[in-house]
C-alpha cells in the first residue's frame, strides 16, 4: 500500500518535473530569440571599396546605402528582405513558443537562422554592382552578429522543439534533413536559371540558340552545333547501347545459366562503377586510334569516337533497368505463352519484352539522361571542334563546351557558359521529369499481377 | 497421337517448313543474345585487361609514396593526389551520412504518405539523374562564389555531399524498410519510445544495409571528375596542415588521370596516367567487392531472421 502511494507521488513528481523543464525550455528560447532579434541593431557586414570601409547593421542593410562616386547604391531587394525578414522571424518565434505553439515557433527560429545566409549568398551581386561602378577592388567581411544569428536561430529552434519532448525534437531533425534534398533541387533549379539567362538576355535567344559560330572572342556566341552534337552522340549511343543492352538484359533475365549470369551481373556492375575519366582514357588509348586505322584520312577524334564510348557507357544503366522490368513480369504470362506452343525465344521477344515496355523504355530514357550529360569521358575523345556533327570529323558537345573554357573566361564569355549550362539543365529535366511519368506508369502496369 | 499430328499439319498448309523457318529465326536470335552478352563481358574484361597489362609495371612504392611536381621530372608520384581523395571522402561522408540517414529514417519511419513525402521523392530521383558537371557549375558558383569559400577541398566535399545524397538516401531507405516489423513491434510493447526503437533497433539491424550505401557512395566519390574541376580545382601540392588543406585546392586521383592524359605527347605522363588509372580501377574493384559482400551478408541474416 505505502509502496503505490510512494510510486505515484513519484510519478506526480515526475510529471512536474517535466512540466518545469518545459517551461524552462519555452522561456529560454524566447530569451535566445530576443538576443537574436536585438543583433538587428548590432554592426552585421562591412564593406571595404578601395580604401575606405562602411559598416553596416541589419537596420542599414535595410534602410542604408553607400555614396560611390556620387551615385547612391542600396543593396539588393533580397538581401534587404532577408535582413528585415530576420528580427521578425526571431520575435514571431518568440511569441508563439510563449503561446505553446512550438512547431511554428521552431519554424520561425529556423528562417531566421537562414536569413542571415541569404544576405551572405547576395554578397557576391553586391560586389559586381560596385564593381561595375568603377570600385577596383570589391571586399565584405562579416561581423560576431550574423554568427550570433545563425546559432541563435538554430539552438532556439532546438529548445522550442524539445519542449514536446524528445521524441518530438527527433522527429523534427530528421524531417529537416528530408527536405534538404527538396531544398537542393530549389536551389540549383532558381541558380541554374539566374546565371544562366543573363547572357541568353544579352545575346538573344534565337542567336544564342540557333546561332552556328562560337567564336567569344569576336563576340559571337551561338551554341547550335553543340546541342546537334549532343543530341547525335546520344542518339547514336542510344542506337547501338540499347540493342546489345536489351539482349544482354534477357540472356540475364531469361536464358543465362546461374553460374554464367553470376558471373556477367556483377561484370555490369562493374562496368557502371568505373569512373568516367577511365572510360574516356580507353577510348583515347584505343578507340580513337582504331578509327585512325580504319578511316586514314582522319585524326579518330570524332563523332563516332564519342558515340561508341557513350554506348559502352550507358550499357550498364539499360541492362540493369531492362532486367528488372523483364523479371517482374509475371510468371504466369511466360507460361501461358509456353503452355500456347510458343517457342522459348518467341516468348520472350512476343511476350515477355512487350509486357516489360515501359520498364524498358525507363531504362533507356535514363540511359539517355546519362549520355547527354556525359562530360569528362567525351571530352577525352571527341576532338573539342564546334563544327557541324560528321560522324568522322571532330566536334564538341555542350557538356565540353562548358569545362574547356571555364577556366579563362571571364564577363559575358563566362555568363554564356552558365547558359550553356542551363540549356542542358533543361535537357536533363525534360528526360528526368519524362523518366519520372514513364516508370510510374511502369509500376502501375507491372503492378497488376 | 500420331494421326492426329499428321492431320493438324495437313491442316496447317505446309507446317514442317513454316516450323523450320521459325526454328532458324529462333536460333538467330538466340545467338544474337549470347553475343551481345558476350560483347558487354568483352568490352568490360578488354577494357579492364588492356589498363592494367599496361599500368601495372609502372606502380611501385615509389610512385605511390612521392609527391608530384609538373616541373620537376624527378617528382612524379601520386601521394598528393590520393590524401586528397581520401579528405574527400572522409569529409564528404561525414557530411552526407548524418543527413541521409535522418532523411532515410524520416521517410520510412515517420512520413505519413502525402504531398511532402512525394515531393522529397520526387526530387531525389531528379537529383539523381542530374549530370554531375552541373553539379559542378552550381557548387563552383554556390560554394566557391558566393559562400566564399573559393576553389577548395571544403566546396568539393559540399558538392559531392549533394550528388551522393540520392544515392545514400535509397540504399539506406531500402535496408531500413528489410528490417521486420516484429521487431518494431515487440520494443515498443516492452515499452521503448519511438526514438528509442529507431536508433536503437531498426537502425543496428540496418547497419550492414547503411555501410553498403556509404561505399556505393565512396564508389561515386573516388569516381567523381566533372563535378570538382572547378570546386576543389588542380592543385597537387602536399597538404601542410592537417585542417588547414581543407580550405586549399586539391586534385584528386581522377582529376591526376584527366590532367595526365591530355598531355598526350609526354611519354612520361602517358606512364603516369596508366598507372593512376589501374590504381583507380583497383579501388573500384576492392570498392565494389566490399559492396557486395557486405549486402551478401546483410542478405544472409535477413533470411536468418526470417
Amino acid at each position: 500500500m505505502e509502496n503505490i502511494l510512494e510510486k505515484t507521488m513519484n510519478n506526480e513528481g515526475k510529471r512536474r518535473r517535466a512540466l518545469l523543464r518545459q517551461r524552462c525550455f519555452a522561456i529560454a528560447s524566447a530569451v535566445i530569440a530576443l538576443a537574436g532579434a536585438a543583433m538587428f541593431f548590432l554592426p552585421f557586414v562591412t564593406f571595404h571599396l578601395g580604401k575606405t570601409a562602411y559598416t553596416f547593421t541589419s537596420l542599414q542593410v535595410v534602410t542604408g546605402f553607400i555614396n560611390v562616386n556620387g551615385t547612391p547604391v542600396t543593396l539588393p531587394l533580397l538581401a534587404k528582405i532577408a535582413a528585415a525578414a530576420c528580427p521578425l522571424a526571431f520575435l514571431a518565434g518568440g511569441v508563439l513558443i510563449l503561446l505553446k505553439m512550438p512547431r511554428l515557433a521552431s519554424g520561425g527560429f529556423m528562417l531566421a537562422a537562414l536569413a542571415p545566409l541569404v544576405v551572405m549568398m547576395t554578397g557576391n551581386s553586391i560586389s559586381s554592382t560596385f564593381l561595375d561602378l568603377g570600385v577596383s577592388r570589391v571586399e565584405m567581411s562579416y561581423h560576431v552578429a550574423m554568427a550570433v544569428m545563425l546559432v541563435a536561430g538554430l539552438v532556439a529552434a532546438v529548445l522550442s522543439m524539445s519542449t514536446k519532448g524528445v521524441d518530438r525534437l527527433a522527429e523534427a531533425v530528421f524531417l529537416v534533413f528530408a527536405c534538404m534534398s527538396v531544398g537542393a533541387v530549389t536551389i540549383i533549379t532558381i541558380y541554374m536559371i539566374a546565371a544562366g539567362t543573363p547572357a541568353i538576355a544579352e545575346i538573344g535567344l534565337g542567336n544564342f540558340l540557333f546561332g552556328t559560330e562560337w567564336a567569344p572572342s569576336s563576340g559571337k556566341y551561338g551554341i547550335l552545333y553543340m546541342i546537334l552534337t549532343s543530341v547525335f552522340g546520344t542518339l547514336g549511343a542510344i542506337l547501338i547501347g540499347v540493342p546489345i543492352g536489351l539482349f544482354t538484359a534477357i540472356f540475364l533475365a531469361e536464358l543465362a545459366p546461374r553460374r554464367l549470369a553470376g558471373i556477367v551481373r556483377p561484370a555490369v556492375e562493374l562496368l557502371a562503377g568505373i569512373p568516367s575519366v577511365i572510360y574516356g582514357f580507353f577510348g583515347m588509348i584505343i578507340i580513337v586510334p582504331a578509327i585512325k586505322a580504319v578511316f586514314p584520312n582522319t585524326f579518330g577524334d570524332s563523332l563516332l569516337a564519342m558515340i561508341l564510348i557513350l554506348a559502352i557507357m550507358v550499357l550498364p544503366t539499360i541492362v540493369n533497368v531492362s532486367e528488372t522490368a523483364l523479371r517482374a513480369v509475371p510468371v504466369s504470362y511466360k507460361e501461358a505463352s509456353l503452355a500456347l506452343g510458343n517457342t522459348h525465344i518467341g516468348t520472350i521477344f512476343k511476350v515477355l519484352v512487350p509486357a516489360a515496355k515501359s520498364g524498358i523504355l525507363a531504362g533507356v530514357i535514363l540511359g539517355v539522361g546519362r549520355a547527354i550529360g556525359e562530360t569528362m569521358a567525351v571530352i577525352m575523345v571527341c576532338g573539342n571542334v564546334v563544327q557541324f556533327p560528321q560522324l568522322l570529323q571532330s566536334v564538341r558537345p555542350l557538356t565540353a563546351g562548358v569545362v574547356l573554357e571555364m577556366s579563362y573566361s571571364y564577363g559575358l564569355h563566362r555568363q554564356a557558359l552558365f547558359s550553356i549550362g542551363l540549356v542542358l539543365f533543361v535537357f536533363i529535366m525534360i528526360v528526368n521529369i519524362s523518366f519520372t511519368l514513364i516508370s510510374r506508369r511502369g509500376v502501375k502496369i507491372d503492378g497488376r499481377e | 497421337m500420331a494421326a492426329n499430328n499428321v492431320q493438324a499439319m495437313n491442316a496447317a498448309g505446309h507446317p514442317s517448313l513454316h516450323r523450320s523457318r521459325r526454328r532458324v529465326k529462333d536460333r538467330v536470335l538466340a545467338g544474337l543474345i549470347y553475343l551481345c552478352a558476350a560483347v558487354t563481358v568483352c568490352v568490360l574484361v578488354g577494357l579492364i585487361a588492356y589498363i592494367l597489362i599496361q599500368g601495372v609495371p609502372y606502380i611501385s612504392w615509389d610512385f605511390l609514396s612521392t609527391s608530384y611536381s609538373a616541373r620537376d621530372k624527378s617528382l612524379q608520384g601520386i601521394l598528393p593526389m590520393i590524401i586528397n581523395t581520401l579528405y574527400i571522402v572522409v569529409i564528404t561522408l561525414l557530411i552526407v551520412t548524418p543527413v541521409g540517414l535522418s532523411a532515410a529514417i524520416y521517410l520510412t519511419q515517420y512520413a505519413k504518405q502525402g504531398r511532402l513525402v512525394k515531393a522529397i521523392r520526387f526530387t531525389t530521383e531528379v537529383l539523381s539523374g542530374v549530370p554531375s558537371i552541373i553539379f559542378g557549375l552550381f557548387g563552383y558558383t554556390v560554394f566557391c562564389v558566393m559562400l566564399g569559400m573559393g576553389v577548395s577541398i571544403l566546396a568539393g566535399c559540399l558538392t559531392m555531399s549533394i550528388c551522393i545524397l540520392p544515392t545514400i538516401i535509397r540504399t539506406t531507405e531500402e535496408s531500413l524498410l528489410a528490417v521486420p516489423d516484429s521487431y518494431k513491434e515487440g520494443a515498443l510493447a516492452l515499452g521503448a519510445g519511438k526514438l528509442r526503437v529507431v536508433l536503437g533497433i531498426v537502425l543496428p539491424c540496418a547497419m550492414p544495409g547503411v555501410l553498403t550505401a556509404l561505399i556505393l557512395g565512396m564508389g561515386r566519390i573516388v569516381g567523381e571528375s566533372a563535378a570538382l574541376i572547378f570546386t576543389s580545382g588542380m592543385a597537387y601540392d602536399m597538404p601542410k596542415e592537417f585542417f588547414g588543406h581543407i580550405l586549399q585546392s586539391g586534385r584528386t586521383l581522377t582529376l591526376h588521370l584527366y590532367q595526365m592524359a591530355s598531355q598526350a605527347t609526354d611519354p612520361d605522363a602517358f606512364h603516369i596516367a596508366y598507372a593512376t588509372a589501374s590504381v583507380l580501377l583497383i579501388l573500384v574493384f576492392l570498392l565494389n567487392r566490399l559492396a557486395s559482400l557486405l549486402s551478401r551478408v546483410f542478405d544472409k541474416s535477413a533470411k536468418a531472421r526470417a
